[in-house]
């Protein structure tokens, strides 16, 4: 071993044993996790936070409270896990303040670790079941989110203690070319969407000479369904840092940016105080642990374009211009920020590099399919039961995904589609659902692995509706600079309108059709290329809505505003119950003289208030498409 | 001084300067592509306007001649069924949102519009498509020439000179997506503006967007 | 839309204090921008100008970026924002309802601003809370699952703090053209 290799290594075994230390004096004690990543937050942790923190002052117990970042199961939010001394680590899903204020008197107080709230152990016991006993947690299989939710994001100690930047390490002894090589081997595709093999990108920007490089972290998480980014980014932050040391490392960049959307405030700050944090240990600046290699990264906020996710784009904005895509070759590994050789990962492609250094490249194709190995990330969202984030090999089927790890269909309702990889990505039906999810699959079925947004819908989802959604965000989010993508979505978007408010027109769908091709071939970059699908795998899959709207005026999902009206059957309604009427924002229910509440169609704004409140009661709202007359009082 | 190579367009051998774009390598010699954002001056063209497309031998789909150089033995066809239903459907998009009064334009007989219809036998009337236009009022207010927003292409010419020969820097694109438009500082009339009203950029408009009023008197 | 008394003294002066905090190059406009807006609520054009002048670019390229991003606004925002997400999650569990929930009750559109400044409310794309659909983010605040009746709620909430007697007497509308919806 060389010299530098070794002082590396010193440097670091030093580093991770003081963490080490640090680690096991927190475990002597019992300690509280709160999740407060901005889901979290939404569910309200912030309120069971200072509950515990309140709680645990007041009684004067010597209790740590740690926050940290998302475990993945949002449908569960918010969460906590409990470690005390003598008990498996316990999680407990759903926790208020009253549930916080009982594990505080009853468990850490006491003895009693309110099985009745707990969620699962962490560990293996004879209490408790572990996730591992449940149908997510047999399917799943964590590499990248494996510490999410579980170490504080904000102290580095703790990525460190559980072998954190130990890749850096062991990368900084290698030479670049045998890291590229790792991750050729590996078989790594982008994350991002596209799935473009992330060694042979490496491997341009290393070959392409110049004496000043630059590495970016893609974190314009902008695909409205996803939030993969976002949960790793503010639950273990110090793994995408350490991948983009590593990548800068191997391509000989000497500067780096992490671009964030400026949506995401929470990820920022945890990703500032990591940057802080790295730059103190050595592991970011001058010599890396004490090697040759000097790096620093800087944050650099988007300002709300998901155009910015396209490479070119986001250069153009780093570089103080609006987010407009130009033509690719040149790619930006030959010519990119400053006309200088720079390598784009995507968040989550980056986070896979620090496992692959540590396990290497036949750890990771052991895992997935031959063609897309490794696991994938989803964000589970939609009508279905287990939202959250989920991570299962490559190759596991929508059906897997969808009934075993997201515990099927909410309400008892009828699973109906899957939208997957967002704007680009496409609407499978039922019959799609035995695909095995990996890149070129999904490709083959008209969707698109996308950045791993996955939205159930169920028989209450019209699907033109879903199409027009996405073209509509396309639309606003498209940089107009060329004709396909400004003009030729409009032209879709207008189209699908007007089919969603009852004028459409025969012809319609070929328009559609023809149009769509021609956008997808004709379009300077992805955004515009991928804009169609959406429309394609709907009108594919689901004509038969398209056509209710276009012929019959009727929308079979009872969906498009247009096309229904709200009805109170007469059988159903109770004369003794009002709750309808106050429901109402604008009067349109009101009681009848035989005391059966009825809607005045021409007050009524359809927004499902009163549909809402009575499903639990008496069921008696109802929607109908074609628009029906009123029924007058009998 | 660059080294030369030989290509062939539509049937014609060329021989023409290694890395020269294909759109002016064929426009130099008399093969006509449609275009509107494409410009010599421009360091990195724009490639916005997707009307240049042509076939490339071994490129599994279209190109853009604006984007494409010209390399050793490289065989393109200006003409295909594939191609003329890019550029149809990118022509009819353009003119879907460029209000067609010609008969009452100023560029009338001089309008690349026009002369790619005629070059391809398109229509310059909407079949298919829905009229975007949206009425906005014209800027008279400089001395010389007008700016007419609603037949404006957004191919960005008048914006290149305006910053890099005139060096005035009073337009520029502003928006994004279906709003995006050619504009000064706060959307004010030209004259209002940093305009120096040297006429540059109506020069270089190919359609009639920027006119020079006298034009519009003959 | 005029500015008030004193107004360009402010503006002036804290673009300026931004300005120092960066270099002065092009690259750094973005970056110069979202500095002053956090201190402004909004780009004044007074702002851009300075901006491009202590840049050296023209100003209508500062416009244009300032008008191209989604975060960038061009008229003073309410005191209070709501920003209602259009996620594919949030659009599909009811979105769109709770935006026209909250346009009724504040008689104003997306993208606009009450006339006494209060409250404007907003679209966004979405905040990566698929899993709590529909969300409205309530000032910095991210509100879970919302129903029509939940926005009821929410602008009680504020109608309380609205009737606090130092409130003073709305100013006069604003104009609410093109230029104040953000696309």
């Amino acid at each position: 071993m060389s010299d530098s290799a070794l002082v590396v290594e010193q440097n670091y075994e030093q580093l991770k044993n003081l963490a080490l230390q640090k680690h096991g004096e927190i475990k002597e004690k019992p300690y509280v996790l709160v999740g407060t990543a901005t889901c979290g937050r939404a569910a309200g942790a912030l309120g069971v936070l200072d509950t515990f923190r309140n709680e645990i002052d007041n009684r004067q117990l010597d209790v740590n409270i740690i926050e940290v970042g998302c475990m993945g199961h949002c449908y569960a939010e918010p969460m906590v896990i409990i470690y005390k001394p003598g008990f498996p680590p316990l999680c407990y899903g759903s926790v208020d303040e009253g549930k916080a204020a009982r594990l505080v008197t009853d468990f850490l107080i006491e003895d009693d670790p309110c099985f009745e709230f707990a969620m699962a152990a962490l560990e293996p016991n004879d209490l408790f079941p572990t996730f591992g006993d449940y149908p997510r947690g047999v399917y799943e299989q964590k590499v990248i989110l494996a510490d999410c939710g579980l170490i504080d994001p904000e102290n580095i100690d703790d990525y460190l203690a559980c072998g954190g930047y130990g890749a850096l390490a062991k990368a900084l002894a290698m030479k670049p070319e045998e890291v590229i090589a790792e991750i050729k081997d590996a078989q790594l595709r982008g994350r991002g969407g596209a799935g473009f093999p992330t060694g042979i990108k490496w491997e341009t920007c290393h070959d392409t000479p110049g004496p000043l490089k630059y590495v970016i972290c893609n974190a314009d998480e902008g695909d409205p369904g996803a939030f993969m980014d976002r949960a790793l980014l503010e639950s273990n932050p110090h793994q995408v840092l350490e991948g983009l040391v590593i990548s800068a490392c191997a391509v000989g960049a000497s500067q780096g940016y992490l671009y964030v959307r400026a949506e995401y405030p929470l990820a920022i700050t945890r990703l500032h105080t990591a940057l802080e944090q790295a730059r103190a240990k050595g592991l970011l600046g001058e010599s890396i642990l004490g090697s040759s290699f000097s790096f620093d990264i800087e944050i650099f906020k988007g300002s709300g374009a998901f155009v910015c996710g396209e490479e070119t784009a986001l250069i153009a904005s780093i570089e103080g211009h609006a987010g407009i895509p130009t033509h690719r070759p040149p790619f930006p590994a030959v010519s990119g920020l400053r006309g200088k050789p720079t390598l784009i990962d995507n968040v989550k492609t980056l986070s896979y590099i620090p496992h692959i250094v540590q396990k290497g490249a036949d750890w990771f194709k052991s895992i997935g399919t031959p063609n897309s190995p490794g696991t994938a990330v989803f964000a589970l969202a939609g009508k279905v039961v287990g939202t959250g984030l989920v991570e299962v090999p490559m190759g596991t089927t929508l059906r897997t995904l969808i009934y075993d790890v997201g515990d099927g269909i909410k309400d008892g309702k009828t699973f109906k589609a899957v939208q997957i990889g967002g704007p680009s990505g496409g609407c499978l039906p039922e019959s799609a659902l035995d695909i095995s999810i990996d890149f070129d699959s999904l490709r083959e079925a008209g969707a698109m692995m996308g950045s791993g947004g996955i939205v159930v819908l169920n028989e209450d989802d019209c699907m033109v509706e879903v199409a027009r959604f996405f073209l509509e965000f396309v639309q606003n989010e498209s940089c107009g600079k060329c004709t396909f993508c400004r003009l030729g979505t409009k032209q879709m978007l207008d189209i699908l309108t007007d089919i969603t408010k009852g004028h459409g027109r025969p012809g319609d769908i070929e328009l559609l059709l023809d149009l769509a091709e021609d956008i997808k071939t004709g379009s300077l970059c992805g955004l515009g290329k991928t804009a169609p699908n959406p429309v394609l795998t709907t009108i594919n899959f689901f004509r038969h809505e398209y056509e209710a709207h276009i012929n019959e005026g009727r929308c079979p999902a009872l969906m498009c505003k247009d096309l229904i009206t709200f009805h109170i059957s007469a059988e159903k309604c109770s004369k003794l119950c009002d709750a309808c009427v106050g429901s109402c924002p604008v009067e349109a229910v009101y009681t009848r003289p035989d005391m059966l509440k009825a809607i005045h169609l021409d007050k009524c704004v359809k927004c499902d208030n009163c549909l809402t409140t009575c499903r639990t009661l008496y069921d008696a709202v109802i929607k109908k498409s074609p628009p029906a007359a009123e029924e007058g009082v009998s | 001084m660059s080294r030369k190579v030989t290509i062939t367009i539509d049937d014609r051998q060329l021989t023409v300067p290694e890395g020269e774009k294909l759109l002016w390598a064929a426009l130099d010699n008399g093969l006509y592509i449609p275009h509107l954002c494409g410009f010599r001056e421009s360091e990195r063209p724009a490639a916005g306007c997707r009307l240049c497309f042509v076939e490339v031998e071994g490129h599994p789909n279209p190109v853009t001649a604006c984007t494409e150089p010209a390399v050793e033995g490289m065989v393109v066809m200006t003409r295909s069924p594939r191609v003329d239903r890019l550029v149809r459907t990118a022509f009819e998009l353009i003119i879907s949102n460029h209000r067609l009064d010609c008969a009452n334009c100023a560029k009338n007989g001089d309008c690349e519009l026009q002369r790619i219809a005629k070059a391809r036998k398109l229509k310059l009337k909407l079949t298919r498509l829905r009229q975007l236009v949206k009425e906005t009022p014209v800027d008279d207010s400089p001395q010389s020439f007008s700016y007419d927003a609603s037949r404006c292409v957004l191919c960005g010419r008048c914006v290149w000179v305006d910053h890099n020969k005139a060096k005035v820097g009073a337009i520029g694109f502003i928006r994004r997506g279906i709003s995006r438009k050619v504009s000064t500082f706060g959307e004010v009339c030209l004259t209002d503006s940093r305009c120096t009203q040297c006429g540059e950029c109506v020069k270089v408009c190919p359609v009639g967007a920027l006119t020079f009023k006298e034009a519009a008197d003959k | 839309m005029g500015l008030m008394e004193g107004e360009l003294e402010i503006i002036r002066a804290e673009v300026e204090a931004v300005l120092e905090k960066y270099d002065l190059d092009r690259e750094k406009l973005i970056p110069i921008l979202q500095g002053v807006q956090v201190k402004l609520g909004y780009l004044p054009k007074e702002a851009m100008r300075q901006i491009a002048e202590a840049l050296k670019v023209p100003e209508v390229d500062v416009y244009g970026v300032g008008t191209f991003y989604n975060q960038f606004r061009m008229n003073p925002p309410g005191k209070h924002q709501f920003k209602v997400c259009m996620g594919t999650a949030c659009h599909m569990t009811g979105g769109r309802i709770i935006m026209e929930s909250f346009e009724r009750r504040l008689s104003i559109s997306e993208g606009e601003t009450t006339p006494d400044r209060e409250f404007s409310l907003e679209r966004v794309a979405c905040v990566g809370c698929c899993a709590l659909a529909p969300v409205v983010v309530v000032d910095e605040t991210v509100e879970a699952k919302v129903r029509p009746t939940r926005v009821d709620g929410i602008l009680l909430g504020f109608g309380l703090e609205r009737a606090a007697p130092e409130k003073t007497a709305p100013d006069e509308g604003i104009d609410q053209g093109e230029e104040g919806r953000e696309q």
